[in-house]
């Protein structure tokens, strides 16, 4: 089921639910309908719709249905492997994946950007037994297939911009800072995928200024209670990282 | 940023590193247990969910679940960015784990094999 509004309004929920973090959902709705760098707003809705079926497979629920377009099976298999089997995700699988038909390292990286903001909104939901919000409807349009200046390879299996290599049209990804964090500069081939990465990481943990200083209490958790949970769900997922 | 956080805090006498991947394990943060267990049963979508999140919002409140189930989200999404991808440990995080990754097993992980 798809609709042209996405409000997330909450009106039903038990929780009240921040402004910031219904604003950058409101958001996450928008790009997600968006034609992106190498996928248009209907692959992405599809790619969407299939993180809901691993879901729903993995939890014993109905399946919710497939997206707006077919996928090539390569990607429907890259979407059931970084949701439902995220161990065994290897080197070599990310080079048999990137160079499937139709796919190159820039289509993965919008396909994991896609995936995962979008999966996580959806965890936030699940998380506080929330109904999913419906997916939105695509906005017509073509990827622009713009590939970054200055990417280059920093150990990260794609090429990835260093800080001080960033053109001026993607100046904002790193919010300026001379250092990059490798989990951010991970998404940067896809430079909108970082931006969907830096809202949603400030909206559902901290901005990364707030999580560089430890002494900033700006949540109801103190910063203990935050950072023990995340290495539990790093933990949960075998993440070395 | 666990250990960071909890050297800086008055509320923890003693973090026990361990309480972060066992859950048999006292970590010394206040409501830890609960919190894990909250992340176990969202991340695993257990059928403790609902009573989790009851006990949460009575004992601590409810925009504390919030931030619970945020963190949940937001971690949830990290790590797959971070293996998805491949990503070597930055150097800060090298340094100030480089004691404790060998004793909580974190080399067993399959992922320790891609984050050189």
């Amino acid at each position: 089921m798809t609709t042209t509004v996405a409000p997330f309004s909450y009106a039903a929920a038990a929780w009240n639910i921040p402004d910031r973090i219904r604003a950058a959902h409101v958001r996450s709705w928008d790009r997600l309908a968006t034609a992106g760098e190498w996928w248009t707003g209907a692959e992405r809705i599809s790619i969407a719709a299939e993180s809901r079926r691993v879901s729903a497979l993995v939890d014993g629920l109905p399946d919710p249905g497939s997206g707006p377009v077919e996928l090539a099976e390569a990607v429907v298999y890259a979407v059931h492997k970084l949701i439902g089997d995220l161990p065994n995700v290897t080197r070599e699988w990310y080079e048999e994946t990137i160079n499937a038909e139709g796919m190159s390292d820039a289509h993965y990286i919008e396909l994991l950007g896609v995936l995962v903001h979008v999966w996580s909104v959806d965890e936030l939901h699940r998380a506080l037994g929330l109904e999913l919000e419906p997916l939105p409807d695509p906005i017509p349009g073509e990827p622009t297939r713009h590939r970054p200046e200055g990417l280059a390879d920093h150990g990260s299996w794609p090429p990835t911009l260093a800080a001080e290599d960033v053109a001026e049209s993607e100046s904002d990804i790193y919010g300026g800072r001379p250092r990059a964090a490798n989990v951010l500069a991970a998404m940067s081939l896809h430079p909108d995928s970082v931006r969907w990465l830096n809202d949603l990481f400030e909206a559902h943990y901290l901005s990364w200024d707030d999580m560089a200083d430890m002494d900033t209490k700006v949540r109801a958790l103190s910063r203990p209670q935050l950072e023990l949970m995340a290495s539990r769900v790093s933990a949960l997922n075998e993440c070395f990282y | 940023m666990l250990r960071e956080s909890s050297d800086r805090s008055d509320t923890i006498a003693s973090l026990n590193i361990h309480g972060a991947v066992n859950p048999d394990s006292d970590s010394g943060v206040p409501y830890g247990s609960l919190l894990t267990a909250f992340a176990e049963a969202a991340v695993r979508q257990t059928d403790s969910l609902p009573g989790l999140r009851e006990r949460i919002v009575a004992e601590l409140g409810v925009q504390q679940l919030v931030d619970a189930a945020g963190i949940v989200a937001n971690f949830q999404r990290m790590v797959r960015i971070a293996d998805g991808c491949g990503i070597p440990l930055d150097d800060f995080t090298l340094e100030a784990s480089e004691g404790w990754r060998e004793e909580l097993g974190l080399h067993a992980f399959a992922s320790a094999a891609n984050t050189a």
